[in-house]
């Protein structure tokens, strides 16, 4: 569950990227954030990610109340969540495995566990076959389920899609959209940021658009539904 | 934490200062000179500190009888030496015993002359002392009995002693001091290096929520690892370089180097403790400033 209350974000440089943004994402959403580049999209998430605080207002993630959480309190915030990034940012010296490992090693978790584990989520996104690949060998979308394997991996109760589909052919986008799709009908929270309209029409869920640092609609399918603005 | 986070952190460690080698062999190399000066300047310390001992030991004044003097006169004169305060021994050796001791380095035929009346040499007394802070006052009492012809002594050398041993300490302190500081640099330079080389994986370690000492392990391993073989390495070099000078500077049993059986343990640990210290602390300095500057890591694309 995210929570948003009376947002405001201005950085150091004077720069407004959100005013007051107020939203609730409940548990099991699927959510796409749209908007331009620059419209506060990013800030939103680094708000939720905790690699930002709010200038003013209260962000509730996961039962965690950002601006009172403590710095050694942020890595057990993001064991909540997985984070998926449009550059994929793999470990290109590592195998397919090892990039999934890697994530459940630095938690701490049992080589048993991590051996039972990444085998189960790499069949999962259809890559039980390349585990001991390396990322530059894999196709863009194949690289990218990697990077949904990882972030799954910890079994997470949100998954942060920042634009998972910006960096691969349009055609495997629709795979990676339909992979969340499936991860979201087994009750992961899916947050995902992206530029692509036509995928925001065909798969018809709640899409809220940012635009200069405000929530400018909040709908489903992003028709019309109910304009703020 | 798990004995399987253990061996992954290990492993780490070795990797990072494996893919970095030539920066560790760079921090090696100035963390072994600075080691190595640390230890020579130890051990200079400890041979004049011997040197010192064996002087003190030696540190007696010899008080000439006059020549003049009777038998009896002679005894009473070893007794008023010994009821001067601070005064712990009195040892008589008599003109004839001194001489003896010239029988080998002197021609038989020049010895011979030399006996009975002929004899060129006093009846000594050797005075040792109980207090050395004394030396002066207790020295000049001696020299104003009436009975003793002259005094020798050789206080001077343990002045010098005393000097150089001052001078070692601050030169050598200064030396080691500066070293040190230059070699945490470097070792913090290297740790930052392969932080900057793995930064992407801290990154992924981040949003994943890895905690910051988990992140921080590796690099530690990383620095102690470095300080362990500086220390190993210089150890060696000491080792070597020290015996070789003891077998050059082995003049007589009495004077030569202190055996390195007697320092080695101290030397070994000093160094150990050294490196590793270094090794630590360098890579949590450049550890501590990336997480904190990174502490968000944002836009690390």
């Amino acid at each position: 569950m995210i929570e948003f209350r009376g947002v405001h974000k201005t950085y150091d440089t004077g720069v407004k990227a959100l005013k007051d943004i107020n939203i609730r994402i409940d548990k099991g959403d699927f959510v796409f954030i749209v908007g331009a580049s620059g419209a506060g999209k990013s800030t939103f998430l680094k708000l939720i990610m905790r690699e930002e605080v709010p200038s003013a207002g209260e962000v509730v993630v996961n039962d965690y109340r950002l601006s009172r959480l403590k710095r050694r309190e942020i890595p057990y915030l993001r064991r909540t969540m997985g984070i998926v990034f449009q550059d994929f940012r793999l470990i290109n010296k590592m195998t397919v495995f090892d990039n999934v490992a890697f994530a459940m090693r630095v938690t701490g978790a049992s080589s048993r566990d991590v051996r039972k584990r990444v085998p189960y989520i790499l069949g999962l996104v259809g890559l039980q076959n390349k585990a001991r690949s390396f990322p530059m060998e894999l196709s863009g979308g194949e690289q990218q389920r990697v990077g949904l394997a990882r972030a799954l991996v910890n079994n997470p109760s949100l998954i942060i899609a920042d634009e998972p589909t910006g960096n691969i052919d349009p055609e495997l986008s629709f795979e990676i959209v339909e992979l969340l799709n499936e991860i979201n009908r087994r009750g992961t929270t899916i947050l995902m940021v992206t530029h692509e309209h036509d995928l925001v029409r065909k798969f018809s869920r709640r899409v809220i658009k940012i635009r200069d640092g405000c929530v400018v609609s909040d709908s489903i399918g992003g028709r019309a539904g109910h304009e703020l603005e | 934490m798990s004995l399987s986070s253990i061996r992954y952190l290990l492993r780490e460690g070795f990797r990072n200062l494996w893919q970095n080698r030539f920066m560790a062999v760079a921090s090696i190399a100035v963390l072994m000179s600075c080691l190595l000066l640390t230890g020579g300047a130890y051990l200079i310390f400890v041979n004049i500190n011997y040197a010192f001992d064996l002087v003190y030991e030696q540190n007696v004044v010899v008080a000439f009888a006059r020549e003049e003097l009777s038998e009896e006169e002679t005894v009473a004169l070893g007794d008023k030496l010994r009821s001067i305060t601070n005064v712990a021994e009195v040892k008589f050796v008599s003109k004839e015993e001194s001489l003896q001791k010239y029988s080998d380095s002197i021609p038989e035929a020049t010895f011979e002359s030399l006996q009975g009346e002929n004899n060129p040499l006093l009846d000594t007394f050797v005075v040792s002392f109980e207090d050395l802070s004394r030396f002066d006052a207790t020295l000049a009492q001696i020299e104003q009995i009436p009975e003793v012809d002259s005094t020798r002594y050789n206080g001077d050398i343990a002045a010098l002693l005393t000097k150089v041993r001052h001078v070692v300490m601050v030169v050598g302190g200064w030396i080691v001091g500066m070293l040190l500081l230059v070699s945490l640099f470097i070792i913090a330079n290297t740790i930052k290096l392969t932080v900057y080389n793995r930064r992407l994986e801290i990154y992924i370690m981040k949003s994943v929520g890895a905690t910051d000492g988990f992140i921080r392990v590796p690099f530690i391993i990383e620095g102690m690892v470095l300080g362990l073989i500086a220390g190993v390495l210089s150890y060696a070099i000491i080792y070597y370089v020290y015996g070789k000078l003891t077998e050059m500077f082995r003049f007589d049993t009495m004077m030569g180097l202190v055996s390195f059986s007697r320092i080695w343990m101290v030397v070994l640990i000093g160094f150990l403790c050294a490196g590793v210290f270094v090794g630590v602390f360098g890579s949590a300095i450049s550890m501590g400033k990336y997480l904190k500057e990174e502490g968000s890591a944002a836009d690390e694309k």
